[in-house]
């Protein structure tokens, strides 16, 4: 009997305190959809009141970093320029944007532009991985606790790349319009594979420049590219570009250029760096040659019994696969140099062969330029005396021209410098620059 | 121990009152952000997605970004803006018009996908092939490589180049489409009953000549019954009777595949599927598919050539 009471006096009690009016405010005073909605107002006003626009840092994962200009207005609407190419640094494109409210207050550029060209997936747009791109973003959300009045921070939603847009000043718009953003893309203009730095026309230096990455390498002490802490990256910004970190030129360092200038009688940069006047020059012959290079890597294949391997064959005057061996019909993607192939009259002949299907469709070897045994030279170059053609009837008709053009840039009479840019024991790479003009390399991967 | 039954009873009706006394009035609706879909500032090209697609047939287009639209496995990127309208009128005239001549304004708005959803370029494979178009349960339709779509009068155009890809992203309407149509009223299983034991899921190393001799109209279309009707829909449909008709004859009915079919069988087979795609799309649809082939094909040509 007692029980049962004192659990009645509980329920009672429960009952009271449940009927207890609670105080329903919330912490922050309004529910969390007016809050949502006058944060992404917030942000609104903020991009389009910007009276000059935005200067973008835009980063990618596999080809660095971009400089842009974005212009937005209240209506989803935005302009930009972007550092990517000469076109797209000098000619306003509008596109749309809106504002979303996602896991995140979140910024979409919601049709193409220029920061789309970045994370395409198709590789003929930005030269990256097909299915890839070069690892972009144009889905971002805000990160508010790293942003303020004049600068808004951006992080990508798919590849978490982060974006950072700076309040640009009345000058910056102006120079952005006046299509200066094009400056640094001169450092493209010279298309030798060795460009040569000379500061105050005393200290030089060579580099070699990846076009994918904005990366410049220095050659090492052997003249190979295998030491990682001599290369940076470079951001085009507005008239020049900025290095990641100073670039070492002899006793001199360069951190940036400015008053970027390409001559094309002379095909000669000139530039100031740092303040102090900075030329930099297409060369054939680079400062340092790995004399040994040319003999260490044909033995490299030879003593294995194997052979090198290029995708995209000879790049040239800017080109990839200049010789267009992708348009051969059946192309495998790859092309081999195999030396000591066979015996031809007595000759141990070297060869070099697209990959084609033979009649059951496989990868094969249908035909080929051979090469009599190389000729290694004391100055570091090494030439490859043309024997003949193998196969010649196997010849598709369309690719006689793609193969005839490439039997006889690998056998001109200059021959060609190597340069080691992979010293993996088991998998070596290599670049093989044409020592008749510097113009022409092919890579080589094993 | 009656008296205290009683008592529990009253005060428990009690408790009920005290519960029920406050009615406290709902909280005001706030303007969920987001909710009944996303705006934006129409602009022209809005006004004429509503006027010609949207009002007439029940089809919306998206062609803004929307992540939650697409496979989010994959790196895609929007469609230019200047590509939208050319790109739609090119796919009304060639895919709604012909529908619309041959079966009616009431067929398309029912049976139609209700969604198309624009992606700028194409869904890259792991395997390294390439997709242009996926659809989803009848409704929804996500056609990829918008960016280079290109017909006559679009600048830049190539009759050399573009062709290919133009007749391919028709191809994949028509085919898409057809898996529609195949989803609202099934085809008959005699469609595949001749070709039953040859469906290979390998049909990536299934070349064009394997698939020609095996009795397919494409590799794809060897890959299972699904993909052969739609398949064999629409390459009639864009590539027309003529290309049908050679591609048939084209087979030595002496040879014998690796799969041990002979040329004979591979022409019968295909042959027969197409005899039921015409009789399907008669007493399915009560449409004439020999007029559908002609028109379909004379507004290719119209805007190619």
């Amino acid at each position: 009997m007692k029980k049962y009471f004192l659990g009645l006096c509980g329920l009672v009690l429960l009952a009271v305190s449940s009927c207890r009016k609670v105080d329903d405010s919330s912490v922050f005073g309004q529910s969390p959809d007016q809050r949502i909605n006058e944060t992404l107002a917030k942000y609104q006003a903020q991009l389009s009141g910007a009276q000059y626009g935005w200067k973008g840092i835009v980063a990618t994962n596999e080809g660095g970093n971009f400089t842009f200009y974005f212009s937005f207005n209240d209506s989803n609407r935005v302009k930009m320029l972007s550092s990517f190419d000469s076109v797209s640094a000098t000619v306003l494109k509008e596109s749309s944007f809106r504002l979303k409210a996602l896991q995140q207050p979140s910024l979409l550029f919601d049709t193409y532009s220029y920061i789309h060209q970045l994370a395409d997936p198709n590789p003929a747009v930005n030269g990256g991985e097909a299915g890839v791109g070069l690892g972009a973003d144009f889905e971002y959300w805000f990160n508010g606790a790293e942003s303020s009045a004049d600068t808004i921070v951006l992080m990508g939603t798919i590849n978490r790349t982060k974006t950072k847009l700076i309040r640009a000043t009345q000058q910056e718009r102006d120079d952005f319009l006046n299509g200066e953003l094009a400056g640094g893309l001169a450092i493209n203009k010279i298309l030798n594979y060795y460009k040569r730095f000379v500061v105050n026309g005393t200290d030089s230096t060579d580099a070699f420049i990846f076009s994918r990455g904005s990366y410049i390498i220095r050659p090492d002490d052997n003249g190979n590219l295998l030491d990682d802490s001599r290369g940076v990256t470079y951001t085009l910004k507005l008239g020049g570009l900025e290095f990641s970190e100073p670039i070492v030129v002899g006793t001199k360092t360069i951190s940036e250029l400015s008053n970027v200038n390409y001559d094309v009688a002379t095909n000669t940069i000139t530039a100031t760096g740092d303040g102090q006047p900075v030329k930099i020059s297409g060369v054939v012959t680079p400062i340092k040659v790995d004399m040994a290079a040319p003999a260490r890597w044909w033995n490299f294949a030879f003593d294995a019994g194997s052979y090198w391997i290029t995708e995209q064959g000879f790049h040239i005057n800017g080109v990839d696969d200049a010789h267009g061996l992708a348009n051969i019909p059946g192309y495998f993607g790859f092309s081999i140099f195999w030396p000591q192939y066979g015996v031809s009259g007595g000759v141990n002949y070297d060869l070099l062969a697209p990959i084609t299907p033979n009649a059951a469709g496989a990868a094969a070897i249908r035909f080929g330029a051979a090469y009599r045994p190389p000729v290694f030279s004391a100055d570091g170059r090494v030439t490859f005396p043309l024997l003949g053609t193998l196969g010649t009837a196997n010849i598709p008709a369309s690719a006689t021209g793609i193969f005839g053009n490439l039997r006889s840039q690998m056998a001109i009479p200059q021959g060609y410098y190597l340069v080691q840019i992979d010293d993996d024991e088991a998998a070596p790479a290599y670049h093989m620059v044409s020592a008749a003009d510097g113009l022409a390399w092919v890579t080589w991967v094993y | 121990m009656k008296f205290i039954k009683s008592g529990f009873t009253i005060i428990a009706a009690s408790l009920l009152l005290l519960n029920c006394t406050k009615e406290e009035p709902l909280p005001p609706l706030d303007d969920i952000s987001g909710l009944g879909g996303d705006t934006w500032v129409p602009t022209a090209i809005d006004k004429w997605i509503y006027d010609s697609l949207t009002k007439p047939y029940n089809i919306s287009i998206k062609y803004k970004w929307e992540l939650g639209e697409v496979d989010l496995n994959r790196t895609l990127v929007p469609p230019r803006e200047e590509q939208i309208i050319p790109v739609l009128t090119a796919i009304k005239k060639v895919w709604i018009d012909t529908y619309l001549s041959e079966a009616g304004p009431l067929f398309l708005k029912n049976i139609a996908p209700k969604f198309f959803i624009l992606v700028g370029s194409p869904a890259y494979n792991g395997d390294g092939s390439i997709k242009l178009g996926t659809a989803e349960g009848g409704r929804k339709v996500v056609l990829y490589d918008i960016n280079n779509f290109r017909v006559k009068g679009m600048p830049g155009y190539n009759p050399n180049t573009d062709t290919a890809g133009v007749l391919e992203q028709f191809h994949t309407i028509q085919h898409e489409f057809a898996h529609i149509l195949d989803q609202n009223v099934r085809v008959p299983i005699a469609f595949s009953s001749s070709s039953a034991n040859s469906y290979t899921s390998d049909w990536l190393n299934v070349t064009d000549e394997d698939a020609k001799n095996n009795g397919f109209i494409s590799p794809y279309g060897n890959s299972s019954r699904d993909e052969d009707w739609a398949e064999m829909v629409g390459f009639q449909l864009v590539s027309g009777r003529g290309y049908f008709d050679g591609y048939v004859n084209s087979i030595d009915p002496a040879n014998v595949s690796e799969t041990g079919i002979t040329g004979a069988q591979a022409q019968q087979r295909l042959r027969s599927k197409e005899a039921t795609v015409v009789q399907y799309f008669d007493q399915a649809w009560n449409i004439d598919f020999r007029q559908l082939q002609t028109k379909t094909r004379d507004a290719i040509n119209s805007i190619l050539y």
